[in-house]
Parts: C-alpha cells; sequence; structure tokens
C-alpha cells in the first residue's frame, strides 16, 4: 500500500511563501556573454539571453576575490 | 688472473691476499650474463685466516679517500671519490635530490586569469620554475610563522594579450621580483580595520646585505608558462618559500644526481690482426684501439675504460675469454646536474654538511 503520495504538483507552493524581496534596486548580477563576450546585466525574471546578439548561453564572471592556490 | 689449480698456488707473504681473493674483494666482475662478487666484504674478520685485516681504520681512510674534479662547469660537476664505500656514495646522492634545500613557488594568489590553462594547472607550473636565490639566506617558514622578509620571495605577474593582436607567450621574464612583499591586500572581515597584506615585511628584501649584490629572479628567462588568445589576460602574485626535495621535487637542487663505479677492462691474451679490429669495431662506446707493434702486425689495446658503459658487446660471443670488463668497488664517478640555485660544487658540500650534522644527531643521541 502506498501511503506516501508523491507531492509532484506542490512544487510552486514554496515559491509564494517564500519572502520575495519587494526591492527591485536590486543589484543585477553581470553575466559574459558566450559568443561576443559582451557583459550583460541580468535581474531575476529577465530572460537567459544575450542582449547584443541573442545567443542563450551566459557566463557567470570571476569572482573578485582573490583565491590562493598551492602550486603543487 | 689465470687459474691455477689450488696445489700449484704460489706461497704468498703474510697479510697478503692472493690475487684472486683480493680480486673479489676491489672489484665487481661483470661476466656475459649477470655480474658477479658484488657483495662488498664488510665483516673486519673476513680474511683473518689469511692473516688479512680487512678492518676499515679512520686513519687510513684519512690517508687513502682522494677527490678529483674532471669537469666542472656553470651548473655541472663530474668528480671521482676514491676510497670510499657504496652506502656512504649513495648517502650523498639521497641527500642531494632529498634535503638540499632551495626556495621554490609555493603560494599562488590569483587576481585574474582568464586564459585557457586552469589556475590549478597553472600553480603548478610556477612552482617548478628554478629560482636563483640562495636559500642559505633564507629561513623555513613553518606553519605559525607570518611570511617575512627572511622567508619568503614574492613575485608579481602582469600580462594581458591585446584585443584583435596574436597570441602572446608568457615566458618565465614575466615574473618580476617584489622586493618589498606583497603588493595584494587581504579581506578582512572588519570593513574598518586597516586592511593588511598578504606578507609583513619589515624592510626591503633589495636592502639586505647579503641579497642587494645579487638581485633575486628566476635562473631561466625563457621558460614557456602558458599562452594567452586576444583579450586573455593573467594577474597574479607568487610566493617562493624554502623547502627539500623530499617534501616536493620542486625543491630538488639538483635536475638528478648519481654515480657509477670506475669501469676496468683488462685484456687477458693479446689480441691481434683482425681479431684486434673486430673488437674495435665491436664495442659501441669505442673503448679499444688498434696499436702498431711493427712487422705489420696490429694489437689491440684498451685507451678509453672510462667510456666503457660495461654493454657486455665486447665479451658476448667469440673472443669472451679474452677479456675481463670489472668494476672498482671504491671508486665512484659523481655528477652533479643544478638546477641553479647553487653552483654544483656548493650543493655537493651542502650534502656533506647535512650527513656530518645528522652524525652529530645520533652521537648526541647515544651518548
Amino acid at each position: 500500500m502506498d501511503s506516501q503520495p508523491e507531492p509532484k504538483d506542490s512544487q510552486p507552493k514554496p515559491k509564494d511563501s517564500q519572502p520575495e524581496p519587494k526591492d527591485s534596486q536590486l543589484e543585477p548580477v553581470i553575466y559574459i556573454c558566450g559568443d561576443c563576450r559582451k557583459e550583460i546585466p541580468v535581474k531575476p525574471g529577465d530572460a537567459v539571453q544575450c542582449r547584443e546578439c541573442g545567443y542563450r548561453i551566459l557566463y557567470k564572471k570571476r569572482t573578485s576575490r582573490i583565491i590562493q592556490y598551492e602550486a603543487r | 688472473m689465470s687459474e691455477t689449480a689450488s696445489l700449484n698456488m704460489q706461497d704468498i707473504p703474510q697479510g697478503q691476499l692472493p690475487e684472486h681473493i683480493e680480486l673479489q674483494r676491489a672489484r665487481v666482475f661483470c661476466k656475459a650474463d649477470a655480474p658477479v662478487h658484488t657483495e662488498d666484504v664488510e665483516y673486519s674478520g673476513a680474511y683473518a685466516a689469511v692473516g688479512f685485516d680487512n678492518s676499515l681504520q679512520v686513519d687510513d681512510f684519512r690517508r687513502d679517500f682522494r677527490v678529483e674534479i674532471k669537469n666542472l662547469s656553470m651548473d655541472d660537476i663530474e668528480f671521482d671519490m676514491i676510497g670510499i664505500d657504496a652506502s656512504l656514495a649513495n648517502a650523498f646522492r639521497r641527500i642531494l635530490i632529498a634535503e638540499v634545500p632551495t626556495m621554490a613557488i609555493e603560494k599562488v594568489l590569483i587576481v585574474n586569469n582568464t586564459s585557457v590553462m586552469a589556475d590549478e594547472i597553472l600553480s603548478h607550473r610556477l612552482g617548478l620554475l628554478p629560482i636563483e636565490a640562495d636559500p642559505r639566506l633564507f629561513d623555513f617558514l613553518s606553519e605559525n610563522d607570518t611570511p617575512n622578509e627572511r622567508n619568503t620571495i614574492v613575485f608579481k605577474m602582469e600580462v594581458h594579450c591585446k584585443k584583435r593582436g596574436p597570441r602572446l607567450t608568457v615566458k618565465s621574464d614575466q615574473l618580476k621580483w617584489l622586493p618589498n612583499g606583497s603588493e595584494l591586500l587581504m579581506e578582512s572581515p572588519n570593513p574598518s580595520t586597516k586592511p593588511r597584506s598578504f606578507t609583513s615585511f619589515s624592510c626591503s628584501q633589495a636592502s639586505l646585505p647579503q641579497i642587494s649584490g645579487r638581485p633575486i629572479g628566476m635562473k631561466h628567462l625563457d621558460i614557456i608558462i602558458t599562452q594567452l588568445g586576444p583579450g586573455q589576460s593573467i594577474e597574479l602574485e607568487a610566493h617562493a618559500v624554502k623547502g627539500t626535495g623530499k617534501v616536493h621535487a620542486k625543491w630538488s637542487p639538483v635536475g638528478t644526481t648519481w654515480y657509477r663505479m670506475l669501469p676496468e677492462v683488462k685484456l687477458l691474451k693479446e689480441v691481434r690482426g683482425n681479431d684486434a679490429e673486430k673488437l674495435v669495431k665491436k664495442c659501441p662506446r669505442k673503448v679499444f684501439d688498434v696499436e702498431d707493434v711493427g712487422h705489420a702486425m696490429k694489437k689491440a689495446v684498451v685507451s678509453r675504460p672510462r667510456d666503457c658503459t660495461l654493454c657486455r658487446e665486447c665479451i658476448s660471443g667469440a673472443g669472451e675469454e679474452n677479456i675481463a670488463l670489472r668494476r672498482v668497488r671504491d671508486h665512484f664517478i659523481f655528477t652533479v646536474e643544478s638546477t641553479g640555485a647553487l653552483p654544483a660544487e656548493v650543493l655537493f658540500t651542502e650534502a656533506v654538511k647535512i650527513l656530518e650534522e645528522k652524525c652529530e644527531r645520533v652521537i648526541s643521541e647515544l651518548s
């Protein structure tokens, strides 16, 4: 007997319950276009697409922090 | 050495070994299939029955030990150590490879790297670059030490390849020495405090009296590190510290170092005429020569036994019984190839000092 039904359709629920930041001044994350290498600011809800060339693969920028490696 | 029946052997004076036993003691024999009499006779009383003293006396060693330098260049040395045991020769070799310290890049702080080479690979390649800095002027950096001018050398690399230009090959000359220490600032959790740099140098390394005469840099300026495509760039800082080869091979002061026993090639019978010509041709190292003995007769002589690699080509096939290939057991041809931090002859004396220190440690432990 299956006593635990899979909660397949309950996916959108947590989205509603989460405190959505109303502040639209949220800093957009800057991505780099995989085709033309332009920097594109992307806000939540924006299409994942380059505004210049329409390419749909965007790359995240490298961290501004210094990364330390062991030379071995 | 000729074969003699035991009953026909000559009398030998007390305190000496018969010829064939002496050869077994002092030489390794190379037969066509395998070497024989390879093991050292260490026991002092091994030949007590014939009155021969096999003990090793310090005074005898002092009198008989010799070092002959055969070849010395900027980074290489070849010399003979005569009258020493294989265990000591091997100790020097192992110390040279694994225990003589040098400086090598250990920490790489990468600010930006848009090249195709991953940060880890780039760091690894930087670590292997030989640095021209006397390791004796520096201290080891322990875990709790702060990097300072006595234990760290800082290099900076900032390269950029122009857009719409050709590819750029990044070579080791792009690493620039920073005698004042790191120029990068640590991210501090409290923004009000003054940010600290990754090193705390109290003075410029260039002002230290031992270093000022000979600026620190890369040993070779033409080692290829990576390549940059148009628009790619690398910005990083590399911190070199003192270390030894047993931790990582990048700290090994030698490319390699090795020894071989002196080859001894003896003609047991005279090799004449056609056979002599054949023998000269057989040897790939040209150990033999043909000598004119008059009356249109030719004879083979051993002219360059040192070049012999003991390939045993001359004792395979016909004529095997005419030649004896041996190695002198206490004569070592030692070669040191330095990677450049110190000259090869200095490296060897450093190795001797390290072995001396170890012996003193054992003595103080025992007493």
